[in-house]
């Protein structure tokens, strides 16, 4: 027995000694998406450094407009056909070497951005090859029964074509409006669908920004924020911009769970025009608070150039995410004529 | 099912032929059949087996506050292989590096150190997300510095560990002179005390075994029975070397109450060790903080340790050597303990300790009822006897609401 007290003696030293004599293994520095420094012998796990197999975009997200099939029909009016297919089967790296379970529009979230001008006759052939139910509710101005609520559309491709006049102007969300609408939501069934006035807005550089969470562990509280997705995407790929050049982005909030979300501009302010449905600006700021669904465009432009961040000033999401910077480069032309010609 | 059946089947062919060459297949055949199961099972059969979802679990076993930087020890506790991807303080991602790798097998430990200057006394949640996206974290009720075995920490805990260790053992044995000039009867009931304040330590160690397997160890170590797998194993071997030991206790040239004083010393001894890793472990995991009026709380406690350790010996001549290197048995363990549970705290190891300890004071309780039993015409029912283990119970009860 007491061999057993003498056991106990030695295995206290041999579980302390190891902790008092350092490895000396090769050490590796990293700088992290924080600025921190990190020296260590193994691998570090940061949204920044762990591989990624990323398949969707941000950077080409943030500018692809999705004007449809154009046509004229014989009254004169615009006919623009958009085919949209569901599913809800895919694994996606949401952020790196985190995957989850997305159902989406056209295989990405958020799903295209539907663009039209007030007025033209919008058809879109919805396609469900999910295994679930779905339809496309556009937030706007149509019949009920084009409205994507009581029309479920059955799995394993099931179809529906959605018919309406684009309107009213401005910016709306669509998505899927099946119950439990939060789950059909959350996993990403969702898109922005952009209504342009006849007479055109000014030229500028125009992006899309969607913000948008994911709860990748189902307790009904975000894991992830992002602009567009992908968290800190914006922030290691910022969105280059120029110097006087005007800006407009068209700002969608699709968070669900947390009852607010909101955009704060550094080093400027934005002209805002909430739902977009009107051509003079409600506010001056650079901030605003956006509920869900709720969405607007902001213009604005830069005179300095430099880093400028743009993040939720909710800080929970911008750590979460929700964060991005705008390189602004000294531009080179009078006024705004880089503006990119939308409308076609 | 099917292995009950051929052992059935071999150990009647053993009956039938006694030949040596059938009873070893015999014995052999049961375990040919359970290889070809296993083996089917991993190889052509797994398809079957392919139901349910096996999900990701990883338990955060231990988190340690460094300057500008948070260590967490990880293990992969789930049915399959994770990869920890993720690191967060609070709730928000932070960056942090991952040694020796992200991918961790089952029961593989990893350390995450994440860059952070925290705030001393503040509570922190520390999370780890793993490649599926689910989130795992473990709460700190208050960030303290992590100890580093320095001189000053091994010198601190020495004098922790004397204070409520070995002092208070020594004190204990300063009653010797009393229970040796009292009566038989009187005398019974200062053993049956012994054996109340030993119940009550053993009972004491379970409880805290069971606390580490609560709040450190994964459920697919299967805590609880650990506890009691090492209580009845620890139980068991020092029963069987104890009655090698008072039988011989002639030849050794030890006296019988000796024997059993020794026996309750080492028992004692790792009861004390479980104790010192409590300790020490609190104060490294920050848990609480270590005042001067815990410390006089277990030192009160442990006064009993040395009474019970007394209570034998007065049946023999004085030892003064004995008496000392007995006291010496049951209280440095208490330094030992807080040592490894300051600087190399385990969740595993402390459970082994802390339930070894228990199984061997339940040893020494056998031994002294039994001791009591033959000296006492075979009767533990009498009133100095019952009280006495009352008695026992209640002292060390009461003295464990000052700890």
């Amino acid at each position: 027995m007491v061999f057993i007290l003498f056991g106990m003696f030695g295995i206290s030293v041999v579980l302390v000694i190891p902790t008092i004599s350092e490895a000396q293994l090769e050490k590796k520095t990293f700088v992290t998406h924080t600025g921190g420094v990190i020296s260590t012998t193994g691998e570090v796990i940061d949204p920044l450094y762990v591989a990624s197999t990323m398949e969707f975009d941000p950077m080409k997200f943030l500018r692809e407009f999705n004007y449809g099939k154009v046509s004229q029909l014989s009254d004169g009016s615009t006919l623009r056909e958009f085919t949209i297919i569901a599913e809800d089967d895919k694994i996606m790296e949401i952020s790196p070497g985190v995957f989850y379970n997305v159902w989406t529009f056209n295989g990405t979230v958020p799903g295209p951005t539907i663009r039209a001008t007030e007025g033209d006759l919008v058809k879109i052939n919805f396609i469900n090859n999910g295994s679930k139910e779905h339809t496309m509710h556009f937030h706007g101005i149509h019949p009920a029964e084009m409205d994507g609520v009581f029309e479920s559309v059955g799995s394993g491709g099931g179809r529906f074509t959605y018919e309406f006049e684009a309107g009213p102007v401005g910016v709306h969300p669509y998505h899927c409006h099946i119950m439990p609408l939060e789950e059909h939501i959350v996993h990403g069934l969702y898109g922005v669908f952009i209504v342009d006035p006849k007479e055109k807005r000014s030229p500028a550089d125009e992006m899309v920004m969607v913000l948008n969470g994911f709860d990748t562990d189902f307790d009904t509280e975000n894991n992830f924020y992002a602009a567009n997705t992908i968290p800190f995407y914006y922030q290691h790929h910022p969105i280059q911009i120029q110097t006087n050049q005007k800006i407009r982005v068209y700002v969608v909030n699709m968070v669900e769970f947390d009852p607010i979300n909101n955009l704060h501009l550094h080093g400027n302010l934005y002209h805002y025009y909430p739902t977009g449905t009107d051509t003079v600006p409600s506010f001056y700021t650079d901030m605003v608070t956006l509920s869900q669904t709720e969405r607007g465009i902001m213009e604005f432009e830069y005179l300095y150039p430099g880093k400028y961040l743009f993040h939720a000033h909710k800080v929970e999401f911008s750590e979460k995410g929700w964060i991005g910077i705008f390189l602004v480069k000294d531009g080179d032309h009078q006024d705004s004529q880089n503006g990119v010609d939308y409308g076609t | 099912m099917v292995t009950t059946k051929i052992l059935k089947m071999g150990w009647i062919m053993e009956l039938d032929n006694p030949s040596k060459g059938k009873i070893i297949a015999s014995g052999i055949i049961p375990f040919i059949f359970l290889i070809i199961l296993v083996a089917y099972i991993f190889g052509p059969g797994s398809d079957l087996l392919n139901l349910g979802v096996p999900l990701p679990e990883i338990i955060i076993e231990k988190i340690d506050f460094l300057e500008s930087e948070i260590q967490v020890t990880v293990r992969n506790t789930g049915p399959i292989p994770v990869e920890v991807v993720m690191a967060d303080v609070n709730d928000r991602i932070q960056p942090a590096a991952i040694e020796p790798d992200r991918f961790l097998e089952r029961y593989e430990t990893a350390l995450v150190r994440i860059p952070f200057e925290w705030n001393e006394a503040e509570p922190y949640i520390i999370g780890l997300t793993v490649e599926d996206g689910t989130r795992f974290e473990r709460q700190v009720e208050a960030a303290a510095p992590a100890l580093r075995p320095n001189l000053e920490f091994v010198g601190l805990f020495a004098l922790i560990g004397t204070y409520v260790g070995i002092i208070p053992v020594m004190i204990g044995l300063l009653w010797l002179p009393f229970i040796r000039k009292i009566s038989k009867q009187k005398n019974h009931f200062f053993f049956a005390l012994t054996v109340g304040l030993l119940l009550f330590l053993g009972i004491d160690s379970i409880e805290e075994a069971f606390e580490v397997v609560d709040d450190h160890l994964s459920g697919s170590f299967n805590g609880v029975l650990l506890i009691a797998t090492t209580i009845v194993l620890s139980f068991l071997g020092l029963y069987y070397a104890s009655e090698k030991l008072t039988g011989k206790a002639d030849s050794l040239r030890i006296s019988k109450p000796v024997a059993i004083g020794l026996m309750i010393a080492i028992g004692i001894g790792l009861h004390n060790f479980g104790e010192g890793l409590a300790i020490g472990a609190a104060v490294g995991l920050g848990s609480i903080a270590f005042s001067t009026f815990l410390i006089v709380g277990f030192a009160l406690h442990n006064t009993t340790e040395g009474f019970a350790i007394a209570a034998p010996m007065s049946r023999g001549k004085t030892m003064i050597g004995k008496l000392l290197g007995l006291g010496m048995i049951a209280g440095t363990p208490a330094i030992f303990g807080a040592w490894v549970g300051g600087f190399a705290f385990s969740p595993f190891s402390s459970v082994i300790f802390l339930s070894i300890g228990a199984g061997a004071i339940f040893q020494v309780i056998v031994i002294v009822l039994k001791w009591i039993r033959d000296e006492g015409d075979k009767n533990l029912s009498s009133a100095s006897v019952v009280s006495g283990l009352a008695i026992g119970m209640l002292v060390m009860y009461l003295t464990s609401i000052l700890v």
